[in-house]
C-alpha cells in the first residue's frame, strides 16, 4: 500500500513522503521536497552584497547566524579583508547561541513526535531564555542580520557577560532535568534505541553531515577540522556516538549544547576590547574572482561558493545547505522501520525543509 | 425515511423560527462557542512556523485564548493560519486544505511573505499574497511576526467572530482534485 504523508501532516515542516508499506513495515520511502523553494540563489544575483544578507538567513531563521556565517566569510575572502578580533568573538557567541536555540527546537519537536508534551514545553520555554540573550546583541528575536562583511553590526552591551553566565548556569541545571525526565526515560529508549540505524560506511558514502554524521561514529566537525575566526583559540570536544540510531542522534544534540555553552563562556573570558566593524564602502565591489567558505552550522557543514565579476552583484552564489545533504539518507533510514517510528526517524535527522528547498 | 430535500426544507424552516424567536441569545451562544475553540490546521508553509511554535510555548501560551495547536485531523479544524511563503507547488495544497475544512472557517495570513510576497516579491516561484487563493480574515505584518502579534491577530479574529450572525451551514458537495 502506498501512503502520501504531507505536506499537511501532524509533524513539523512542509514536506511530502511517499511511503510504501507492507503491514506496518515501511518497504520504500520517497521524499518529495520543494514546497518552500523560493529561488534564493537566483535572487542573490539581482541584489548587492549587503542586500543579500536578510534573505539569505531566512531559509533557516531557526539558526539565522549559522546560515549567514559562511556567506560573510566568503565575501570577506573576496574583498581580502578580515573582521576585527572582538567581532570574531561576537560572531562565535552568536553562532553558538543560535546552535543552542536550534537544538532546543529540535528537542521540543522530537518530544512531540514521541507524544511527550513536557518535552515540548520545557525546551520551548528555555529557548526563550536564550532568545533573550541573543536579542541583547542582535536586536531582534530570531532574524538578526547581524553579521556583515568586515565585522558585526553592533557590539555586545556591558551587561551581557553577567547575563550569559547566569543563563548558562541555569541551563546546565535544566539539562540534568531533561536527562532525568526524557533521555533516560525507558519510554524514550524503547522508541529510539536501534531505530533507523545509519552505519558509518553508509553515512560517509551518502555524504551526511552534522550531528547525524557524528552519531554514526565519524568525528567530523568543521569548527575543529578547518578552524575559522577564533575557533582555534577555544577548547571544546566533539561528541561522537557509534550506534547511528535515533537515540545516538538525540544524545549528540544534547552534548553539543553543553559544548556550545562552554565555548560561549570561553569567548566571554577571551574577548578583547576594541572595534567590532571594519570601515568598508557602503557599496561593496569585490574584485573579480571566486571564494568558498565553510562553517559548522547547527545542522552540519554549511558552505557558500561565490563568483564575483567585479560588479555590484554576485555573478553566481551557490548555497550548500546541510538539510539537503541529509535528505538523501531518508529513504535508506526509513527502510524496514515501523510506520509509527517514521516521525522520530525523520525528525532525528534534524531535517528542516525550508533550508533544504532554499 | 426523510429525503435530503425535505430535510433541507425542514432545516430552513427551523432556521426561520430560530432567527425570529431566539436569534440574539443564540447568536451570542454560538459565537461564544466558536470564539474559544479555534483550532488551527497544522499547515506550515515556511519559516514563520517557528514563531507560531514559540507562541504555543509556555511563555506566550496561546492555549489561554482558546487556541489549541491541534495535531488531529484538519476536518475538525476551523482556523487556517498560513505560516509564511506560499509558492507555486504548495498553493494548490493550501486551497485543498481550505476546501476540506468544515464551515465556518477563518484564515489568518501570517508574515510579510503570505501577505504580499514580502522579501521574495521578485522571486520566480513565490505567490504575491495568499489572498489570491483563499479569503483572508486577518493579516499579520512582520518577518517573522513576534508571538505577541499572533496573539493580537487572534484577538482581532475573535472580535470579528463576535459580530457574526448565526446561520446553519449550507449543505453542499465539495469536489477536491488531487494535483
Amino acid at each position: 500500500m502506498t501512503l502520501s504523508v504531507g505536506p499537511q501532516h501532524p509533524g513539523s515542516g512542509h514536506f511530502r513522503l511517499i511511503i510504501t508499506v507492507d503491514g506496518d513495515i515501511i518497504v520504500k520511502a520517497e521524499p518529495d521536497p520543494g514546497y518552500v523553494h523560493r529561488g534564493e540563489e537566483k535572487m542573490a544575483e539581482v541584489r548587492n552584497y549587503i542586500q543579500n544578507i536578510p534573505h539569505i538567513e531566512r531559509p533557516s531563521i531557526i539558526d539565522a547566524s549559522g546560515i549567514l556565517y559562511p556567506y560573510v566569510l566568503a565575501v570577506e575572502d573576496l574583498l581580502g579583508k578580515s573582521a576585527p578580533e572582538r567581532a570574531q568573538y561576537i560572531r562565535m557567541i552568536m553562532a553558538e547561541l543560535n546552535r543552542i536555540t536550534s537544538h532546543l527546537y529540535f528537542l521540543s519537536i522530537f518530544g512531540i513526535f514521541l507524544g511527550h508534551s513536557t518535552m515540548f514545553m520545557w525546551p520551548m520555554g528555555d529557548r526563550e531564555v536564550f532568545i533573550d540573550l541573543s536579542q541583547m546583541i542582535g536586536g531582534t528575536r530570531i532574524t538578526f542580520s547581524h553579521f556583515v562583511p568586515g565585522g558585526v553590526r553592533s557590539d555586545a552591551p556591558d551587561s551581557f557577560a553577567d547575563k550569559a553566565e547566569k543563563t548558562c548556569d541555569y541551563f546546565e541545571g535544566r539539562l540534568k532535568e531533561y536527562e532525568r525526565i526524557f533521555v533516560n526515560n525507558p519510554l524514550c529508549h524503547q522508541r529510539t534505541v536501534g531505530v533507523g540505524v545509519l552505519t558509518k560506511e553508509d553515512a560517509i558514502k551518502l555524504g551526511v553531515v552534522g550531528p547525524s554524521l557524528r552519531a554514526s561514529g565519524v568525528k567530523s566537525d568543521t569548527r575543529r577540522d578547518e578552524p575559522y575566526d577564533a575557533y582555534d583559540k577555544v577548547d571544546f570536544e566533539v561528541p561522537v556516538y557509534s550506534e547511528g540510531d535515533s537515540y545516538a542522534r538525540l544524545r549528540v544534540h544534547f552534548d553539543e549544547m553543553r559544548q556550545s555553552m562552554s565555548i560561549i563562556r570561553q569567548c566571554i573570558k577571551q574577548m578583547p576590547k576594541g572595534p567590532v566593524k571594519q570601515k568598508l564602502p557602503p557599496q561593496l565591489r569585490p574584485p573579480a574572482g571566486e571564494a568558498y567558505a565553510r562553517t559548522e552550522a547547527a545542522r552540519g557543514a554549511m558552505a557558500y561558493y561565490i563568483v564575483s565579476d567585479g560588479g555590484n552583484y554576485p555573478y553566481r552564489l551557490k548555497m550548500n545547505v546541510a538539510s539537503f545533504r541529509n535528505l538523501i539518507a531518508i529513504p535508506y533510514l526509513l527502510k524496514g522501520v515501523h510506520l509509527a517510528d517514521m516521525p522520530t526517524v525523520y525528525w532525528g535527522l534534524d531535517y528542516w525543509p525550508v533550508e533544504a528547498d532554499k | 425515511m426523510v429525503k435530503s430535500g425535505a430535510l433541507a426544507i425542514l432545516v430552513g424552516r427551523l432556521n426561520d423560527v430560530l432567527q425570529y424567536a431566539v436569534g440574539e441569545p443564540l447568536n451570542y451562544l454560538v459565537n461564544w462557542g466558536r470564539i474559544y475553540s479555534l483550532w488551527p490546521v497544522h499547515l506550515e508553509t515556511a519559516c514563520c512556523s517557528i514563531e507560531f511554535g514559540a507562541a504555543s510555548g509556555p511563555r506566550y501560551d496561546l492555549e489561554r485564548y482558546g487556541v489549541l495547536e491541534a495535531f488531529g485531523s484538519l476536518r475538525q479544524c476551523d482556523l487556517l493560519i498560513v505560516q509564511g511563503t506560499v509558492n507555486r507547488k504548495v498553493a494548490p495544497r493550501v486551497r485543498m486544505v481550505y476546501d476540506q475544512m468544515p464551515d465556518p472557517k477563518y484564515v489568518i495570513s501570517m508574515g510579510a511573505c503570505s501577505n504580499t510576497g514580502g522579501l521574495y516579491f521578485d522571486s520566480y516561484n513565490v505567490l504575491k499574497g495568499v489572498d489570491s487563493i483563499v479569503p483572508v480574515d486577518v493579516y499579520i505584518p512582520g518577518c517573522p511576526p513576534r508571538p505577541e502579534a499572533i496573539i493580537q491577530a487572534l484577538i482581532m479574529l475573535q472580535n470579528k467572530i463576535k459580530k457574526q450572525k448565526f446561520a446553519p451551514p449550507e449543505l453542499k458537495q465539495i469536489e477536491t482534485k488531487v494535483a
